[in-house]
């Protein structure tokens, strides 16, 4: 199997997973419109990138953009890693939003209805 | 509606002020006996080191504490909403350190029944006599980065003498707990369609004012919290 079909193969599940969670998402009117379609290019552009890997190796070659070696296998579990390092980023940040929003509100109903008892 | 019938709200968001909150409330509370205005003045406690939250109880006023130290922002959301939760029509906030005269607290709040706005705030840079020149370079700066991430056109973007009507009060909310706030407030209030406007304050600086105002350092703080603020708001 080449190297390339077989970075495809390894990332393709999380690009899929945060697609599906998006619509997901986006079906139960969690996020918005703008929300979803940046999202949604963003996990595309990754996957398009993945797919016509190899073409685009090819062409940067070519044109002296780069000057690595072909890709390797260590260069395979490095792109998974960082298509993995991203997936994990972008699900912690939203949920640190989330419960940091939560805790601020707790907090101030919380503060509110304290100081309404200590008054009764 | 007869100046009878306004409830009025001043939230004065306080950390570590036991030397001045006394003052501060006895002059405002002063102020507003002489108009005909039903109100109640609100102390909450950013969860001060200090006596902060028995001497503001002992001179009157409703206190609020915090249980966690929270930051001026948050502060001052636990003040509105509370303001909206009794029902008040009409909110103020002012600073606990006494740099806000009573006087432009009740200019203020005649001046939004009178306008009909929604959020009016005490521009200290349409006079900026007496204040220092680092300050009047600190806040012109951060009201011109307010205008470049917003679009909002204001003299004194970081003025904590603000006025809200009960439409801001029930609409109002942000994101921000630090200083930061009073920008984040405007784009939120601009985004709500409020009606947003100023009127010119004079500021007292007193040693204390100046030793518990904002460093021009948190600047910093303030620019690079807005600007993520600004990039995670095109994601949502």
């Amino acid at each position: 199997m080449s190297r390339y079909t077989l970075l495809f193969i390894l990332n393709i599940p999380f690009i899929i997973i945060s697609l599906i969670k998006l619509v997901t998402e986006y079906k139960l009117n969690k996020v918005s419109n703008r929300y979803f379609i940046v999202k949604v290019m963003f996990w595309i552009t990754i996957m398009l990138g993945l797919m016509f890997i190899e073409p685009i190796y090819i062409w940067l070659y070519n044109q002296k953009l780069t000057i690595s070696e072909p890709l390797s296998l260590f260069d395979v579990v490095q792109i998974t890693a960082i298509v993995i390092v991203l997936y994990i980023s972008d699900r912690t940040r939203s949920k640190l939003e989330t419960t940091d929003r939560k805790l601020r509100d707790l907090h101030q109903e919380l503060s509110i209805i304290l100081s309404n008892k200590k008054q009764n | 509606m007869s100046k009878l019938n306004y409830k009025i709200c001043i939230i004065i968001p306080a950390y570590n002020e036991s030397t001045v909150i006394s003052e501060v409330i006895k002059t405002i509370t002063k102020e507003l006996k002489k108009t005909n205005y039903f109100f109640r003045i609100v102390v909450v406690n950013d969860s001060s080191k200090d006596n902060t939250s028995e001497i503001a109880q002992k001179n009157g006023a409703i206190v609020i504490n915090h249980i966690l130290n929270a930051g001026a922002g948050s502060a001052t959301a636990t003040g509105l909403s509370y303001a909206q939760k009794h029902n008040f029509d009409i909110a103020a906030t002012m600073d606990a350190d006494g740099q806000h005269l009573p006087k432009n607290v009740v200019e203020g709040i005649n001046e939004i029944i009178k306008r009909n706005d929604d959020l009016l705030i005490g521009s200290r840079m349409i006079n900026s006599k007496g204040m220092s020149k680092t300050k009047v370079i600190g806040n012109k700066g951060l009201s011109f980065i307010t205008y470049i991430l917003f679009g909002i056109n204001s003299t004194d973007s970081q003025s904590g003498l603000r006025i809200f009507s009960k439409r801001a009060l029930e609409n109002l909310r942000w994101e921000t707990s630090g200083y930061e706030f009073c920008s984040e407030m405007l784009w939120r209030a601009k985004q709500q369609k409020l009606k947003i406007s100023e009127y010119p304050i004079k500021a007292v600086y007193t040693k204390y004012s100046k030793s518990k105002g904002q460093n021009n350092w948190n600047a910093v703080n303030i620019i690079s919290s807005l600007l993520k603020r600004r990039l995670l708001e095109i994601l949502k």
